[in-house]
């Protein structure tokens, strides 16, 4: 084909004989390949949009740099090892062996095996899913419409899968709800007594569903059940503002003897 | 050119020159052997760099950066809870692995409405005729209830302490898809023994996914295999107890402690 006729693997030089499937392609050099400023300036679009900004981000982490007048100092404190090491050993083996004791002395329950021609008189989760369950027991106060001639809009266990979205809804939402760098419950009474109130309503919710074993009247529980949630919360809103007084005020003090004013 | 190997460097000979003990001059071989091959030296080096690392010294803590005067050490406790659900995660997947070899997700056997099944027959096997089998369900039990619970006052936790707020917010939705996710790994291993509350529990699933408008059917095939239970339940909740959650869960768990690594502890200041 070409004058410049590479030897094959045997030595001969018969382009149609040949079977090793040629000369190896070229490598390109070096230069060939674009560099970082190369890249960004030929780089369209998103890329480029991508460049810029950890341009601009790198730019501003080194401007913090310099402005800062942060000392790097020695910190004592312990090793990791043998001291930090031995003190996680020690707490995990901890935690193991009262897992591995309740195992022991609380063997779990077997009960009948599964029959779908006989539903059972108390059906019933694990207890961490109870809270769930009593969800689904909210029928009382799904609303029904006078339009529809008292009809009820959505079913009983959407109503209740409603109110599992919304539940983790609000709690997905909490961090983009409550900001600043207020990190304790006296800080923020209000979100501390929304906390509560989510606290107490997954154990009032849970003894909605296990509501056989209580010999309370139905309709008087069901008014506990969002009563004492909010209950709680008021008590806990009245404490914390009530503390709050003294308590920011030696917080403040301490704070600014550790990083006093500009 | 010479078709004889070089041996640029000749390892064997400075090996002969040296005065070495017979551990040494083994250690050394082999050492030479891998390193011939596989090119280890590299590794080595990273795990040297790795050993330095880790012995870095650990920073203060919180109080004792704060002179909060031991103020608050009666909350540590509360800031271990996310070790142990791992902990106890670790403990219910090795437990879990064993029972493994003995479980049987099947629902043949039963002769008629309410006889044992396969799955309650092997359940039955474990904790009557196996060895250690009593124990070895009720470790991976326990161990899932304190995961459960520890996930739970974990999240308590975080929130009474603000730590979900910024720059931590991807991290607080990941811990929220952690505790659903969490709860169906319980749920899945709920309905395994295929007792009548795993039965009943499976068939409240069901109807909550018939529910569901749009995607409720669709949900109701996936996660229960039909929209009356049976054998395909139980086999789809067993590969989701056994095979999908864990890879699932623990990638999420190393994400969340990667990123917890990454960004700090938030300081309960």
């Amino acid at each position: 084909m070409t004058d410049d006729t590479t030897a094959m693997t045997d030595g001969g030089t018969d382009d149609e004989a040949r079977t090793d499937g040629g000369p190896p392609a070229t490598v390109p050099p070096d230069d060939e390949t674009p560099t970082w400023s190369e890249r960004k300036e030929r780089s369209q679009g998103l890329a480029q949009l991508t460049y810029q900004y950890f341009e601009r981000s790198r730019r501003e982490d080194e401007d913090l740099r310099t402005e800062s007048t942060y000392v790097e100092r020695d910190v004592l404190g312990f090793p990791t090892w043998p001291h930090e090491t031995i003190r996680n050993l020690a707490i995990t083996s901890f935690f193991l062996g009262v897992i591995l004791l309740v195992a022991s002395i609380l063997p779990s329950h077997f009960g009948d095996p599964a029959n779908p021609g006989s539903t059972p008189a108390i059906i019933l989760p694990d207890w961490y899913l109870y809270w769930s369950f009593g969800l689904l027991k909210l029928s009382p106060i799904n609303p029904e419409l006078a339009v529809l001639g008292g009809n009820i809009v959505v079913s009983n266990e959407l109503y209740g899968l409603i109110a599992h979205g919304a539940i983790f809804g609000v709690i997905t939402l909490v961090p983009f709800l409550n900001k600043g760098n207020a990190r304790r419950p006296v800080e923020e009474p209000g979100w501390a007594a929304l906390g509560v109130t989510g606290v107490i309503l997954a154990i009032t919710l849970a003894v909605l569903a296990i509501q056989n074993f209580f010999p309370v009247p139905l309709e008087l529980l069901f008014s506990l059940v969002f009563m004492l949630p909010v209950a709680g919360g008021v008590i806990t809103y009245a404490v914390l503002k009530t503390m709050r007084e003294g308590y920011m005020y030696d917080l403040n003090r301490r704070y600014y003897m550790l990083r006093p004013p500009k | 050119m010479s078709l004889k190997k070089q041996d640029d460097m000749d390892h064997n000979a400075w090996l002969k020159s040296q005065d070495l003990t017979a551990i040494e001059t083994a250690f050394l071989t082999t050492l030479i052997w891998l390193d011939k091959r596989l090119r280890i030296v590299d590794y080595l080096e990273l795990l040297e760099t790795m050993y330095y690392r880790a012995n870095l010294q650990m920073p203060k803590s919180h109080t004792e950066q704060y002179d909060l005067d031991n103020k608050f050490w009666y909350w540590y406790p509360l800031y271990s809870l996310g070790s142990l659900s791992i902990i106890a995660y670790l403990l219910a997947a090795v437990s879990g692995a064993l029972l493994g070899f003995y479980y049987a997700p099947s629902t043949a056997g039963a002769a008629a409405q309410g006889d044992p099944t396969a799955a309650y027959d092997s359940m039955v096997m474990i904790m009557k005729d196996v060895q250690f089998g009593f124990m070895l369900r009720s470790i991976h039990r326990w161990a899932a209830q304190f995961m459960v619970a520890a996930v739970f006052l974990h999240m308590l936790r975080v929130y009474f302490t603000g730590a979900y707020k910024e720059p931590r917010e991807v991290n607080w939705i990941l811990g929220v898809v952690l505790i659903a996710l969490t709860l169906l790994f319980g749920f899945s291993g709920y309905v395994l023994p295929w007792k009548q509350l795993s039965f009943w529990a499976a068939q409240i699933g069901v109807e909550l996914a018939l529910a569901t408008p749009i995607v409720g059917e669709w949900a109701a095939q996936l996660l229960f295999g039909g929209f009356t239970l049976g054998q395909a339940t139980l086999v789809r909740m067993y590969i989701l107890h056994v095979f999908v959650l864990p890879f699932v869960v623990t990638a999420l768990i190393a994400i969340h402690v990667g990123i917890v690594w990454v960004q700090g502890i938030a300081e309960p200041h």
